[in-house]
Formats: C-alpha cells, sequence, structure tokens
C-alpha cells in the first residue's frame, strides 16, 4: 500500500517525472505562510516578537489545542463529524480535578479514570452512529451536550482547583530547552499519528473508509470497525487533552474549555490544506495551530484589540484555502 | 469687595486647594494603605435604611428571581441566600431556573406575571435592555422590576426598572489599584483585564485606571479586553504576549477572579510565577483557594449571604414604598495569605466575612 495518497502522487509528480512546482506550493503554502507571519511581526517588533521567550511560550501554550485537533481529525478522516470532542476535554479535566482535588485520589488513578471515560464516550458516539445508522453530526452534538450537563452536575456549576502540582509540573512546568512537557506530548502523539495514518494496514483503511464507505467494504474492509475505532480514538484523545488542560490551569473550568471546538475545526480544515493536501493530516494540523497562533500573538504584542484575534483566527482560515484553491485551479475539495 | 481684596481672596483660594490637592497626594503610600485598611477589618453591619415592619409589609405579596444562569455558581449562591432571607421574614419566593438564554428570561418574565407575583428581580448580571418588552408588560400588570448587583455606584439604572441596587465595583477597582501600587514598592506597571460587555466593566476599569494615575501619574498600566465566552481561549495568550512584550510588567489585575485560572498558566509558562502578582475581585472560592496556596496575592470578596439578605432588603423597600436604597449593602473585603484560610479549606461563599449581617437585617425588619 502506497505511503503516499494517489492522487497526491499524481499531482506530486510532473509529466517529465520530475516535482511539480504547483503542487509543494500547495504542500507548503501554509508553512511558508506561517514563516512570513513570522518575518512580518519579527520585523514590527523584533525586540518582543523575535524572542526564544515568545517562541517558547506559544509552543507550550498551544499544545492542548494541537492535542484536541489530532483526536478530531482522526473520525474526519473516516469521514465524521465528532462535535463532542470539546465537552470530552472538559469532562475529562473536570474528572481529574474533581477525584484528585474533591476526593483525595492519587492524580495517576484520576487520569486513568478519565481516559476511561474519554474510551466510554467513543464507545457510546460509535454505538448510536453505527447501530441506528444516525448521522455522527447529530448523534456527537446530541452526546457533547449531554457531557456539558454532566460536568455542570459533577462540578455543581463550579471551577475545581487544587489540581495536584505533580501534574503541572508534568505538563507546563517542567521543560526542555525552555519549552513546556506538553508540547513534547503533542509532537509524539503528531508524528504517532502520522506513522500510524501513513505506515500501517489500519491506519490506510481508515482513509479508504473516509474516501468511499462503499468501496471500502466492497474490498473487504470491515467499515464499521474502523469507524468505531476511529470514535474511541478521538475520545481518548481529547480526554488526554482534558488532562494536560487541568494540567496547565492547575483547575477545572465547566464552560470555558468548549470553546476550544471551533479553533480546533479551524485548524484541521486548515491543516488540510497543506503538507497532505485534501486530507486531514497531522503535521497539516500542527503547523495551522501554530500558523494561526503566531498571526494571533504578534498582533496581541502590537497591542491591537481582542476582536482583531477573530478576524485573523476567521479571515486566516477562510483565505488559506481559498489560496490552496486556486493552486488547485478550484477543483472540489473532498476532505475525508 | 475691592478689586485688590477680591484678587486676594481668589489667590488664597486658589493656593489653599492647591495645597490641599498637593497634600493629599503627598504620601501616595499613606493613601494606598488607608484605602486597603479599610477593607481588611472584618465586616460590621451598617443599616441601609430606617427599620420597617417586613412581616406586615410582605403579608401579602411574593417575590420571583431571574439569575443571570444557574451555571454560574454567584447567580446560584445568591438566590439561595435570598431564599434564606425571605424564608427568615415569611413570604412566598420562586428562583426561575435557566441556563443563560434570553428565551428562558422571556419565559420567566411570563411566568411570573401570570401568576401574579409582586416583584420581578433581575438578579445577578441580566440587562434589562434585553427584556424591555417584557418588563414593560410585567409594569402595566403592577409588578415592580428590580435588578440586583447588576450597576456600578456610579451608573444610571434603566429608566425600565423600579428599583436597582447597585455594586460598589470603583470601589474595588481603588482596593485593586492601591494593591498593587502597595505590593510594588510604589513602582506598578499592570496589566487590566476586563470583559466590556459586562454592565459594570467599564467604570470599576475606570476607576482601577484614575487611582493608578492619582498614585504613580508615571507608572505603565495597559487594558486589555477578553470577551467571556473567550477567556478559555484568550486570556492566557493575551498576558503572556504583554509579558513578551513589556518584560517590566509586574501586576496583573483580571477583575473578575475567575479570570485567574487563565493568568496563572501564562506567568508559568513564561517564566514569571512569584515575580509578578495577581489581584482580583469576586472572592470566589477556588480563587481564595489560590490566595491561600501563593498563585494569586489577593482576592476582594464579598459575602454572598449578605448579599442576599441586602437583595431581599432591596426588593422589600421597594414592595412597601420606603426609600429606595441605592447602594447594596454588601461590603467588600480582602483576602490576602494572612486570612485565606478563614474562608475555609476549600473556601466556601460565606465562611470569613462574620455573620453580623443576619443579626443586623432580622433587626432592621423588626424579626428580632
Amino acid at each position: 500500500m502506497s505511503a503516499i495518497d494517489p492522487a497526491v502522487r499524481s499531482r506530486a509528480a510532473s509529466p517529465a517525472g520530475g516535482v511539480s512546482l504547483k503542487a509543494n506550493a500547495e504542500r507548503f503554502g501554509l508553512l511558508a505562510a506561517w514563516a512570513g507571519v513570522v518575518a512580518l511581526f519579527g520585523a514590527l517588533s523584533p525586540e518582543a516578537f523575535l524572542t526564544w521567550i515568545n517562541f517558547s511560550t506559544m509552543f507550550s501554550s498551544q499544545a492542548i489545542l494541537v492535542v484536541l485537533t489530532l483526536g478530531l481529525i482522526i473520525p474526519l478522516t473516516a469521514g465524521d463529524f465528532d462535535l463532542s470532542v470539546a465537552s470530552t476535554m472538559v469532562l475529562s479535566a473536570m474528572t481529574v480535578a474533581v477525584l484528585n482535588a474533591l476526593h483525595g485520589w492519587p492524580v495517576g488513578a484520576a487520569i486513568v479514570v478519565a481516559l476511561g471515560l474519554g474510551f466510554l464516550i467513543g464507545l457510546i458516539n460509535a454505538a448510536f452512529v453505527l447501530f441506528f445508522r444516525i448521522h455522527s453530526l447529530i448523534v456527537t452534538l446530541g452526546t457533547g451536550t449531554f457531557i456539558n450537563g454532566t460536568v455542570l452536575w459533577i462540578s455543581g456549576s463550579q471551577t475545581v482547583g487544587g489540581v495536584s502540582m505533580a501534574l503541572v509540573d508534568w505538563v507546563i512546568v517542567q521543560r526542555v530547552f525552555g519549552i513546556s512537557l506538553s508540547f513534547y506530548y503533542a509532537v509524539i502523539l503528531c508524528a504517532a499519528l502520522w506513522y500510524f495514518l501513513e505506515y500501517t494496514s489500519p491506519g490506510r483503511r481508515l482513509l479508504f473508509v473516509g474516501r468511499g464507505r462503499e468501496v471500502a467494504r466492497l474490498s473487504g474492509i470491515a467499515v464499521d470497525r474502523v469507524r468505531l475505532l476511529s470514535f474511541i480514538g478521538s475520545g481518548v484523545i481529547a480526554a488526554f487533552a482534558g488532562v494536560l488542560y487541568a494540567g496547565t490551569t492547575g483547575s477545572a473550568d465547566p464552560l470555558s474549555g468548549l470553546t476550544y471546538l471551533l479553533p480546533a475545526f479551524a485548524a484541521a480544515f486548515l491543516g488540510a490544506t497543506s503538507i497532505v493536501p485534501g486530507r486531514f493530516n497531522p503535521w497539516g494540523s500542527f503547523v495551522a495551530v501554530y500558523f494561526l497562533v503566531s498571526g494571533i500573538t504578534g498582533l496581541t504584542i502590537l497591542g491591537v484589540d481582542t476582536f482583531v484575534q477573530n478576524l485573523f483566527y476567521g479571515g486566516g482560515l477562510v483565505i488559506a484555502v481559498a489560496l490552496s484553491q486556486l493552486v488547485r485551479k478550484r477543483q472540489p475539495q473532498n476532505f475525508s | 469687595m475691592s478689586r485688590s481684596r477680591r484678587i486676594w481672596t481668589l489667590t488664597t483660594a486658589f493656593l489653599g486647594s492647591a495645597l490641599l490637592a498637593a497634600s493629599a497626594h503627598a504620601d501616595p503610600m499613606a493613601e494606598a494603605e488607608a484605602i486597603i485598611a479599610a477593607h481588611k477589618t472584618m465586616p460590621a453591619f451598617t443599616a441601609p435604611g430606617e427599620a420597617f415592619d417586613a412581616k406586615a409589609c410582605m403579608k401579602d405579596k411574593k417575590m420571583f428571581v431571574i439569575p443571570l444562569t444557574m451555571t454560574n455558581p454567584f447567580n446560584v449562591q445568591v438566590s439561595k441566600a435570598m431564599e434564606e432571607a425571605a424564608a427568615v421574614v415569611g413570604f412566598p419566593f420562586a428562583n426561575w431556573d435557566n441556563q443563560l438564554k434570553v428565551d428562558q428570561w422571556i419565559q420567566g418574565m411570563a411566568q411570573a406575571t401570570a401568576e401574579g407575583y409582586s416583584l420581578i428581580d433581575l438578579q445577578g448580571g441580566i440587562p434589562p435592555e434585553a427584556l424591555l418588552p417584557q418588563i414593560a408588560a410585567a409594569r402595566d400588570k403592577g409588578v415592580k422590576v428590580t435588578t440586583t448587583h447588576l450597576y456600578d455606584v456610579t451608573q444610571t439604572k434603566s429608566d425600565s426598572l423600579d428599583a436597582s441596587a447597585k455594586t460598589n465595583y470603583s470601589q474595588a477597582g481603588k482596593i485593586l489599584a492601591a494593591w498593587a501600587f502597595k505590593r510594588t514598592e510604589g513602582k506598578p506597571n499592570v496589566l487590566i483585564i476586563g470583559s466590556d460587555e459586562i454592565i459594570p466593566t467599564a467604570p470599576f476599569v475606570k476607576s482601577i485606571q484614575d487611582t493608578l494615575k492619582s498614585l504613580c501619574p508615571d507608572c505603565k498600566q495597559k487594558y486589555v479586553n477578553v470577551p467571556v465566552p473567550e477567556w478559555g481561549t484568550k486570556i492566557q495568550s493575551s498576558v503572556q504576549s504583554a509579558l513578551v512584550a513589556d518584560p517590566g510588567l509586574n501586576f496583573v489585575l483580571p477583575i473578575y477572579d475567575s479570570m485567574s485560572q487563565f493568568v496563572v498558566p501564562a506567568l508559568r509558562l513564561t517564566g514569571r510565577m512569584g515575580a509578578v502578582k495577581i489581584a482580583s475581585y469576586n472572592g470566589t472560592p477556588f480563587v481564595i483557594d489560590m490566595v491561600r496556596t501563593g498563585e494569586v496575592d489577593m482576592n476582594i470578596g464579598e459575602s454572598i449571604g449578605w448579599i442576599g439578605y441586602a437583595a431581599i432588603d432591596v426588593n422589600m423597600r421597594a414592595l412597601c414604598g420606603l426609600p429606595p436604597v441605592e447602594v447594596l449593602n454588601s461590603p467588600l473585603y480582602i483576602f490576602d495569605a494572612s486570612n485565606a484560610e478563614t474562608a475555609g479549606v476549600p473556601a466556601t461563599f460565606n465562611d470569613g466575612y462574620g455573620d453580623s449581617h443576619v443579626a443586623g437585617f432580622k433587626t432592621l425588619w423588626g424579626i428580632e
């Protein structure tokens, strides 16, 4: 089985067998845009933006969003939506906080329970989608709302503080090259997911299922099992993002983490325009997160109002995808 | 009066006022310490108005409260405290459960009006402008409409309301500014974080800015607006960027204390924990816990039980035709490392403030 999508390979190779400049422009366009953003803000505010503390802080603080996006792209690759990822993340963070801070459980045991809940949520999502044949958008919208209610219930609608400092240490206090460990967890997960999708047979099956369920079924792939595992993967990774969230703030808030849902979708779709264009891919998502955060950080350092961040987030997403389409000569995109 | 005498008088008056102004700021540190000291002592009850027979006045009346949202513990606890105070007086009281949805508020207004409640209290943040037709309909039926814990003392209430007990956010702003000034030994370089869509934010922030300017005209200050729905994603990044852009920053004032949980990771990630201090307002229990553990330097609290009793007092006065109480009788009290434990371990909404308000209000209402 090929490591590179046949469509990508055909686009990347010129008729003469060389590498197409256009295909590379599409693959690395977002990376170039990221470099452009860094150069622009570096020129405008070199003493603040072009400092290691700025970059190390950016890398460290966005690890939660990277991990959540990685969780999201697994069902997206299989052709399913999971709108419950942010809720799962918040439930996981709240579970760690409630068990550890309020009930005195060891933080390790609390993390195991939180990850187990992520597994269970993935299983429930898959059960409703696959057994009742309901669209994933509807099921995960419902389960996400149900989870939000559960979080309010178990937390008494309150922020729960006092999460073990051991977790905080292992998430943001301990550093390598000045960057918190949370960033390296995200990088390791990104590499593992990339390897899984590119070089393993279950990973390739996931891609086939996303490209065409009927074709995959006729090819002998157990489509339902693949989709089941994709939901479970999404739930567990979202729960892991929740563990990082609790470790970052040292607390758990029943509501604020829900705002990560749209940035995660934005990063997933923006990431699908680069590295492996037309396909949700881990490194593309990784680059997308840091492209967006670099722009936002630059604007904040320049003292621009907060609403401009939204303009950059929304505008950046639409413009990047539009430029990618121009390079592709406006062919319809079939994300999977 | 001769012309020369008039000039002399005017000159003397001018010099006198200039001297007075100068003496007022002769020792800004003493001024800051005086502001802080006034809020470090255990709150004592002072009657917000004349005594009255609450039981007799409320005999045939009932009250309906619509909190901003029951997903916010502050609103939940205020409603509970109001219910407790209503039970002390002995009149029917209903709380409208909702989750920050305008259609739910509208439904609550309609239900209270239809069921013949005497008063509807929009508790803890509902802007009356969002419910103008419903408020008008209720008032047409003789229902009084009030707000609790919405406006700052410097703001004018909406004409659509019968009464509104305002909160002294401006004083909280003064305390925060004075605290930053004192804790940095007169050299604050402050980042203020607020949410402009919350009604009292503007005067609250202005009070901090004006007090800082008054205590220390040359000190640096910067304001960042982060809307409430974006606290989880934008506060941390905004603080990080501000710290990178200005390494001399030494104090962060997130004006609503639940913001603090996103400021702390920004300080940790930039390696500025301890060097940059945090002070805030609200007295939310988990933030008082953060004061106890040293992550937050100071938090200004209000006893929620006190707020509940004071709100019921204001509403009863509106129903009984007594002169209105303009400022909610809920004192501001400073929690720092020296007294955070008095709020409980873990902290609660009511511990640490004493309970002089319970006996005080009961006496005022002629119950004991």
